[in-house]
């Protein structure tokens, strides 16, 4: 390979990373209208396969998340940004976070979303979720989120066992998730964590990635 | 090369709003990111003098193309849409196979930064040896 040859090649590889990048970059936001942060009259999002809504359900705001259990980055997002989030607009009755499963990452994660519908069976569907994103640890399938420590997961919440063994080995709520990641697809999502903040008079704002709580907080109180 | 890797590593958003976020988890992955980075726009140039100015061989800018790849790589977050695609397209395997880059991000990045330390080392070597005033 001559050096013209190289050159160019690399030239090739640094123009395609940029491009697919800034690709990616802009599919998360839906507009770019001026002075509206991007946001648009959404197309109707189906949430009732999704989890109950987290906060007051006549919340102004609805914060949707589609996610992925085994996603680094939801556990990224789920540690540095949520709590603030709930602590200022969700106990405060002005916005609802709602999980809708876009799981993609490996069988593990379809598992695990149907785990936390189990849980919500028994009433504990934010406490599973919880501890799900507590103990994600290593990659995707590694075992972490295998049907034993599900399991061990439902046992530790106390919750009846034999309900939930019942519930999982039923694959009861397979189609659900998968009604969910078809949703999730549906509304663009390209990435876990995606979000889409619905206004009450159906703004919609979406975008991609664990980003801080300045993000949130800013969107949300232009659609307020 | 810094702008699209901090977008790719999710250190850098630019929708909604254009915000730098690094949590304290991730300050070393973004601080390798910053090291690569700089030294892939030192190599590379360095590089292509050598073999335009010096007629030298090819060898030491595919070393640095490949710790630049090496590094830009490992920063695609399997979770993100280049991992989205790249999982829904060609299944599991390509699942293993970003979860791999995610999961040994820092290792992939610490090797990146070697071999360009490595590239930097003996280009500058073969430089001001060529170039030495005699």
């Amino acid at each position: 390979m001559d050096a013209k040859t190289i050159i160019v090649a690399g030239t090739f590889v640094g123009i395609v990373l940029i491009v697919v990048t800034l690709f990616s970059s802009f599919q998360s936001g839906w507009d770019n209208n001026p002075g509206g942060m991007g946001m648009k009259t959404a197309p109707t999002i189906n949430l009732e396969n999704g989890s109950p809504a987290l906060g007051s359900e006549s919340a102004p705001i609805t914060i949707v998340e589609f996610g992925d259990y085994q996603c680094e980055s939801c556990y990224y997002w789920f540690h540095n940004t949520r709590s603030t989030l709930i602590d200022n607009y969700i106990e405060t009755g002005k916005a609802k976070l709602v999980f809708v499963d876009l799981p993609f990452l490996g069988r593990d994660s379809i598992t695990a979303a149907q785990a936390s519908y189990c849980a919500e069976d028994q009433g504990k569907y934010w406490e599973y979720h919880t501890i799900l994103y507590t103990f994600q640890d290593g990659a995707p399938d590694s075992g972490w989120a295998n049907q034993d420590r599900l399991n061990s997961f439902a046992f530790t919440l106390e919750m009846n066992m034999d309900e939930f063994n019942d519930c999982m080995d039923s694959s009861k709520y397979k189609i659900r998730v998968k009604a969910n990641y078809s949703e999730a697809v549906k509304q663009g999502a390209q990435a876990t964590p995606t979000f889409i903040i619905i206004s009450s008079d159906g703004t919609t704002k979406k975008f991609a990635g664990a980003q801080p709580y300045s993000v949130f907080a800013a969107t949300i109180e232009s659609m307020l | 090369m810094f702008i699209p890797l901090s977008i790719l590593s999710e250190f850098l958003f630019i929708e909604p709003l254009f915000v730098i976020h690094v949590i304290e988890d991730r300050a070393f992955s973004f601080t390798l990111l910053v090291a690569i980075s700089f030294m892939s726009a030192v190599v590379i140039p360095m590089n292509i003098y050598r073999i335009r100015t010096l007629q030298k061989s090819t060898t030491k800018i595919g070393g640095s193309l490949l710790g630049s790849i090496i590094g830009a790589s490992a920063g695609i977050c399997s979770c993100g849409p280049i991992g989205f695609s790249i999982i829904s397209t060609f299944g599991t395997v390509a699942g293993t196979a970003t979860a791999f880059l995610t999961y040994y991000e820092i290792p992939l990045r610490l090797v990146s930064l070697g071999l360009l330390c490595l590239v930097y080392y003996t280009t500058a070597k073969s430089i001001s040896i060529k170039c030495k005033i005699q």
